[in-house]
């Protein structure tokens, strides 16, 4: 992992990647498809362009799926990067299963257990600043949802990420638009949240969060900044299967599956 | 001076200072009640290692979780009812993940007197007691507290609930030498009759109570049951057999705290009449946390009551 593998090796990667995630949800109707789709690429990117794994907690990087329920996403990029056996993959949800609905420490290559929304930014928060104690050069990746920003934590952990300056901090925004009951705008609008995060004391990008070439740009930018840093990469939801794309929609048939994995 | 009255929050604060001294990764946290839970004198010792996320009691305790998980010490500080609004936090980073994060809450019970029924938590030990991995611990006086806190900070790796109160900290324990061990009450009074199992400052009440009940021959033993989880299941059933009932005392709910965690215990390992003293609503202020322990029953009188209903209520025969 994170060996700065070249643009087309990633874009290969998160091919196979979206396929094991289809062949899942085969196996299994009751997972999150549609917020595991819109994250491939940002996981690729961020697994197997820039994740240094080795190394003492404090020198190497941590990877927090903040926005848990995309655990399928994480485990199919954990299967490439050879922690998770490619079998385990399709026992997804099995009772004798190690792959949990939400990510949980007790899977290889998972650093936080996760499925409780708005959390995993503090305790990102508090990896980034043991590392700065011990003057470590471990960086921590957070993966959020835009959803999640609803909730109070997230504010309370990025005005205090701002106030100490952490810049080994890394939060990419799944931004597709969608929360639980729908579209986030009928819901509860957040266009402004950019803004706010900028204002508090933030380094700011938004990119298109399905070009690897975009978010390895911004990821780039972000690991070179003075400031913490939040790309806000704009995803669809269910994106490569064109029938759920965009939609509050996520559990389609079988057979548009069969098909989305045939044009994958 | 541990004799006289003391007070709980500065043996805790200044007791931080030495551990802080002894264990250079302990970190300490807290929301914006620094100086009211004396963790000050730490943060002015240690400043780097002193971190007040502002008042934002939810990120305080995955911000800990972030910092254990990183290798380091942290014990997490604050009010016991703030800290309650971040349950799931603890249950589901710090305590699923089996964290070494402690925390100590202040102003626990009915210790925050003044402030009213918003600030005393009387629910706590309930919700924490509930959470796997979680271990809880309600010291009886401010010498309880030296003597088990720096076993808990130096020795014992996980998640632990530590509940104190504010300034009222009565002698209860003193005179007693025995090492604290998680998972051992100490027995503060031996007696046959009856017996009476408390945490925390009431225990002074329970002794209290113990001492009239001797003057009219009835001998009541009382027991500090500071490691509610785990608990001295082996103590309660000896007790239980040599006496034949029990009345439990806690500046908690009667709901899941203390005597519901007694009478678990009590139920499956030899069923006696008990009597459980606790709140059943609410707090609310008054000038000083000894009129709260008796406006809620909990005074020595109270105690008494318990004893003589329980006694008379067709116990059981002792020994059997």
């Amino acid at each position: 992992m994170g060996n700065g593998k070249s643009i087309e090796d990633l874009e290969l990667l998160a091919i196979r990647i979206r396929k094991h995630i289809l062949r899942m949800y085969l196996n299994d109707q009751s997972l999150h498809l549609g917020s595991s789709l819109s994250s491939v690429e940002i996981l690729t990117t961020v697994v197997f362009k820039y994740l240094r794994r080795t190394g003492d907690p404090i020198n190497r990087d941590w990877l927090i799926l903040s926005k848990g329920h995309a655990a399928p996403a994480l485990y199919a990029a954990l299967a490439e990067a050879g922690l998770i056996p490619f079998e385990e993959l399709e026992r997804i949800h099995s009772i004798n299963s190690i792959l949990q609905g939400h990510p949980e420490i007790s899977i290889p290559g998972v650093d936080m257990s996760t499925g409780s929304l708005g959390q995993g930014l503090s305790f990102g928060v508090g990896v980034a600043t043991a590392i700065k104690i011990h003057g470590g050069s471990g960086r921590v990746y957070v993966i959020m949802g835009d959803g999640e920003q609803d909730e109070g934590e997230v504010w309370e952990a990025m005005t205090h990420a701002a106030a100490r300056k952490l810049d080994n901090l890394v939060v990419v925004v799944d931004n597709n638009g969608f929360q639980l009951d729908g579209f986030i705008d009928d819901i509860k609008p957040k266009h402004y949240l950019p803004h706010v995060w900028r204002a508090v004391g933030w380094r700011v990008h938004i990119c298109d969060g399905h070009s690897i070439a975009s978010i390895d740009r911004s990821i780039s930018d972000a690991i070179n900044s003075k400031a913490p840093t939040i790309i806000f990469a704009k995803t669809v939801r269910g994106k490569g299967v064109v029938e759920i794309e965009n939609t509050k929609s996520q559990k389609p048939g079988v057979e548009v599956v069969k098909r989305a994995l045939i044009n994958a | 001076m541990l004799r006289e009255l003391s007070s709980m929050r500065e043996t805790f604060g200044k007791l931080l200072v030495s551990l802080g001294e002894i264990h250079r990764d302990l970190v300490v946290i807290t929301a914006d009640v620094g100086d009211s839970t004396r963790a000050s004198y730490f943060r002015d010792r240690f400043p780097a290692r002193f971190f007040n996320v502002g008042i934002s009691e939810q990120h305080m305790v995955n911000f800990a979780a972030g910092l254990a998980a990183a290798g380091m010490r942290p014990l997490v500080t604050c009010f016991a009812m703030f800290l309650m609004r971040a349950w799931e936090q603890i249950r589901n980073t710090t305590a699923r993940m089996n964290l070494n994060v402690k925390f100590v809450a202040t102003h626990a019970g009915l210790s925050d007197s003044i402030d009213g029924s918003s600030h005393q938590a009387l629910e706590d030990i309930a919700l924490m007691r509930v959470i796997p991995n979680m271990k809880v611990v309600v010291p009886a006086d401010s010498s309880e507290i030296m003597r088990s806190l720096p076993k808990i900070i130096s020795e014992e790796r996980g998640p632990v609930y530590y509940r104190i109160g504010r300034d009222y900290s009565p002698p209860i324990t003193v005179d007693i030498n025995d090492e604290f061990r998680l998972g051992r009450a100490t027995v503060l009074r031996d007696g046959e009759d009856v017996t009476i199992i408390g945490a925390g400052p009431v225990l002074w009440n329970a002794l209290e109570a113990s001492k009239e009940l001797s003057r009219i021959g009835i001998r009541a033993a009382v027991i500090d049951m500071a490691s509610i989880k785990p608990i001295d299941e082996d103590t309660i059933e000896r007790y239980a057999r040599k006496t034949g009932a029990i009345v439990t005392v806690e500046e908690h709910s009667i709901h899941g705290g203390l005597g519901s965690a007694i009478a678990e215990v009590v139920v499956k390992r030899y069923p006696v009449p008990m009597k459980i003293l606790g709140t059943t609503t609410f707090g609310r202020t008054a000038k000083s946390q000894e009129e709260l322990i008796e406006h809620f029953g909990l005074g020595k009188n109270s105690i008494i009551k318990a004893v003589a209903e329980v006694m008379g209520s067709g116990r059981r025969s002792r020994g059997s």
